[in-house]
């Protein structure tokens, strides 16, 4: 039938560091790879592609250090793009998923593929937003968070898209997905096939070709995020008579220490004050040596 | 024993580990039941070997450094069988 | 399609190899079975690069250093003794340089990368599984990819201590704990200024300290190196003697960083990667054939690790037979020299010289007397040299070496014979 399925691929340090005390995420370009999600989402690109004689094209956004999981997938007879751009850019785009799916709809140049694949979410920071946004950009159906994507003949010679998705209590869901359309995969099911040694050695050497993503801000931007907060916790109701229940409640005889602040120091210090709080209350048996922060 | 203020699990989790399907270290806990020696078990940096109670050993490939410490210390012939992890999985260091 | 040459392995070895060859305009596969090369090595912490000088004139403008090492210490430990012998030297903190802590991660990626700039195909991610032969020569490699065969006028097999291919041609032994030992290795994160204060180094300044005497008498010896902002510390023991000795290996690691001389160096510091490898250090007089028809062995496939004591060194020696193994091919396709040419090239250079001058190190540095009794019997000689022993007179010098040699059964004859076996290992 011809056409076009796209993947859409994340490569990223699947291992990135995070400071303990600063929080700073340091990303290592080398260890740049496909998280599971994404390797099906090529695989299954690749299944589709082959079934329907169609070109395969995997895209990634990011600097050189895509190139890596690009080129295995060239070898795997994929085409490949990679849409660079500055790295506060990037850091921003990845933040912002409408402009990241704008870009990244911008990069295939007006091309509409019958079929989008990409991973459920990213595997460092993703809200799973991103597919909905390309079907969006692309004005197609979004088939999300599939655990099985497989191709049914009909009569006649004519194939539809199965796809099965899992739902809260262990249902699972069975849908016919309409082309075109953007299918998002969990890593599940399939395994991405190893490319020959010949189409490696092909690769090996082969320019991935690069495309500027296009400057596009979303209309909604985050202008400030304040941290998450936990949700309350449920207490049990005391019990007793309506004296102890009131006592329970307002702890007006029991002896508590008020709150003391620290601060403002150093995280160090902080960390030190925390430990020292959690051995007073009995939360920590001793300081083990070994904790010294410096 | 020195306390080296680590636990083992979290010793092992700052090793980065693409588990492959296969497993590259094949065990044939058989043999191992008439070793004395036990070597791997003690010698395994990764500590991958555990006896078991009926004197064989369990084995975890998964967290393999693929270092080769376990077959040249083994005395029992046939019992270890050893080979790579598929290309591209296994142990990644990233600071070796 | 048939290439010229194929290297297993895109370590320093292989990727000195691969760089030699391609330089010569031969068509060159470099195999790698990790993710990127590096990421299956792991080693102390020191490269020597002298031996890029004329490969890679500057070198040291683009390697991926940590630190330059500029202060050497060896230190003798026992329970809570330490004798620190150290040196430093400006020289070594200025271009040509001595040698730098780096990691392998980087560096292994930086050498490879100029493999791949003389024109070598770096392939990743595939594993060499075999080799393929046909009348008594080596014609190619099968790899663990789909049409995985790959042939090649010579193979060379730069794949490790390890080294499977090696021992698919009977060249290596199946097993040889004896002359394996196992490094187990912590890095460990800490600030620099943390560092540069511990150390006493200041900017790009690293410390290299090499430690007898602290693995529970298993014949071995431990490390620390000063990265940028990180430490490597570990042991490396007798594969034979751990297994002997049922002692857990990061325990080794444990004593070595809870040891008074050392723990206020690593106080406070994460574990940021647990590691361990193999070392082959059976010395010249354990090297394997190191070729075959069609087939060259190089970098610690062949055992060409120095662990001589005073000196600890691996990556110059695979760098340097890397090079040569390159040359060597080069020869054979393009003017039909034998490749045996190979084990000429090395004996004329460091790397066979420095083994064969240093063939009795590993046995001696490994014997029971220099890991298990010279170092407390060192210890306790300083100690009583350095305590003062008011109202009672100073002992003399030689009256403390006898106490000292009886207490830790040293008889002086066994300490005058491996004095003189030590000034001949290491004359």
């Amino acid at each position: 039938m011809g056409g076009l399925v796209v993947a859409l691929l994340r490569c990223t340090d699947l291992r990135a560091e995070v400071d303990p005390l600063s929080g700073a995420i340091t990303r290592e370009p080398r260890t740049a790879a496909l998280s599971a999600s994404d390797a099906a989402a090529l695989e299954h690109a690749l299944r589709i592609g082959s079934a329907w004689g169609a070109r395969v094209l995997a895209i990634s956004l990011g600097g050189p250090e895509v190139e890596g999981p690009l080129r295995e997938a060239l070898a795997l007879g994929a085409e490949v793009l990679r849409v660079a751009t500055h790295q506060s850019y990037l850091e921003e785009l990845v933040a912002d998923e409408q402009a990241l799916a704008r870009a990244l709809v911008t990069a295939l140049a007006g091309e509409l593929p019958d079929l989008v694949l990409c991973a459920d979410r990213s595997a460092d920071r993703g809200t799973g937003a991103l597919p909905a946004f390309v079907a969006h950009e692309l004005g197609v159906a979004q088939a999300p968070g599939l655990v099985s994507l497989e191709l049914a003949s009909l009569d006649g010679g004519e194939t539809e898209l199965l796809a099965e998705r899992r739902l809260d209590y262990g249902r699972r869901e069975r849908m016919r997905v309409p082309l075109p359309a953007v299918c998002s995969v969990e890593g599940a099911g399939v395994r991405l096939r190893r490319a020959s040694l010949p189409a490696s050695l092909a690769a090996s050497g082969a320019t991935i070709p690069v495309v500027d993503a296009a400057l596009v801000p979303s209309a909604v931007r985050v202008v400030q995020a304040r941290p998450a907060r936990p949700r309350p916790r449920h207490l049990p109701a005391p019990t007793g008579t309506s004296r102890e229940r009131l006592l329970a409640l307002t702890g007006a005889l029991l002896s508590h220490e008020p709150p003391v602040v620290v601060g403002p120091v150093d995280a160090p210090e902080a960390a030190d004050a925390l430990l020292e709080f959690l051995v007073h209350h009995g939360y920590l048996s001793r300081a083990p040596s070994g904790w010294a922060v410096t | 024993m020195t306390w080296d203020g680590i636990s083992f699990e979290d010793r092992m989790e700052t090793v980065e580990f693409r588990v492959g399907e296969r497993p590259h270290i094949v065990v044939d806990s058989d043999i191992c039941r008439s070793c004395t020696t036990k070597a791997c078990v003690t010698a395994c940096p990764a500590n991958l070997f555990a006896p078991t109670s009926d004197g064989g050993i369990l084995f975890n490939y998964e967290q393999c450094f693929e270092c080769g410490t376990c077959y040249q210390v083994c005395d029992s012939d046939g019992a270890l069988s050893w080979t790579y992890p598929d290309g591209g999985h296994g142990v990644v260091f990233r600071s070796g | 399609m048939t290439y010229d040459v194929i290297v297993v392995g895109a370590g320093p070895a292989g990727s000195s190899a691969a760089l030699m060859a391609a330089r010569a305009g031969l068509s060159v596969v470099l195999l790698e079975r990790g993710p990127y090369p590096g990421s299956k090595n792991v080693y102390g912490g020191v490269v020597y690069g002298r031996v890029l000088d004329d490969v890679l004139p500057g070198w040291w403008e683009e390697v991926p250093v940590q630190r330059w090492v500029t202060r050497r210490s060896t230190m003798v430990l026992t329970g809570t003794q330490a004798l620190t012998v150290d040196f430093r030297s400006g020289a070594w903190g200025q271009a040509p340089y001595n040698g730098c802590t780096t990691l392998r991660s980087d560096f292994d990626g930086w050498l490879a990368g100029k493999a791949v700039e003389a024109g070598a195909q770096l392939v990743t991610s595939t594993v060499a599984t075999g080799l393929i032969r046909e009348a008594g020569r080596v014609v190619g490699v099968r790899t663990d990819r789909p049409d995985g065969d790959l042939r090649a006028t010579v193979v060379i097999a730069a794949d490790g201590v390890n080294s499977l291919l090696a021992k698919e041609l009977g060249l290596l032994p199946k097993t040889d704990p004896k002359h394996l030992t196992l490094g187990v290795k912590e890095v460990l994160s800490l600030p620099k200024d943390v560092i540069d204060e511990r150390f006493g180094v200041r900017g790009e300044e690293g410390v290299d300290v090499e430690i007898l005497g602290c693995t529970r008498g298993i014949a071995g010896g431990g490390f620390v190196y000063t990265n940028r902002d990180t430490l490597s510390v570990g042991v490396v023991v007798s594969v034979d003697g751990l297994a002997k000795s049922e002692v857990r290996p990061e325990q080794l690691v444990a004593d070595l960083k809870a040891h008074p001389a050392i723990a206020p160096w690593v106080q406070g510091a994460e574990v940021k990667e647990y590691s361990a490898h193999l070392i082959p250090e059976g010395g010249y007089d354990h090297l394997p054939q190191l070729h075959a028809p069609g087939f060259l062995l190089t970098g610690d496939a062949a055992g060409l690790c120095l662990a001589a004591g005073i000196w600890l060194e691996g990556v110059n020696f695979a760098i340097g037979s890397g090079l040569a193994a390159g040359r060597a091919a080069a020869a054979h396709v393009l003017g039909g020299a034998e490749l045996s040419s190979y084990r000429k090239d090395l004996e004329s250079s460091f790397v066979l010289q420095d083994h064969k001058r240093l063939r009795k190190a590993p046995a001696l540095v490994l014997s029971d007397r220099v890991q298990q009794r010279y170092p407390q019997l060192i210890a306790d000689l300083v100690e009583g040299l350095f305590t003062v022993t008011n109202p009672t007179a100073k002992p003399g010098a030689i009256s403390l070496l006898r106490g000292a040699a009886k207490r830790n059964g040293v008889k002086l004859r066994h300490l005058a014979a491996d004095g003189l076996a030590g000034g001949r290992t290491f004359r």
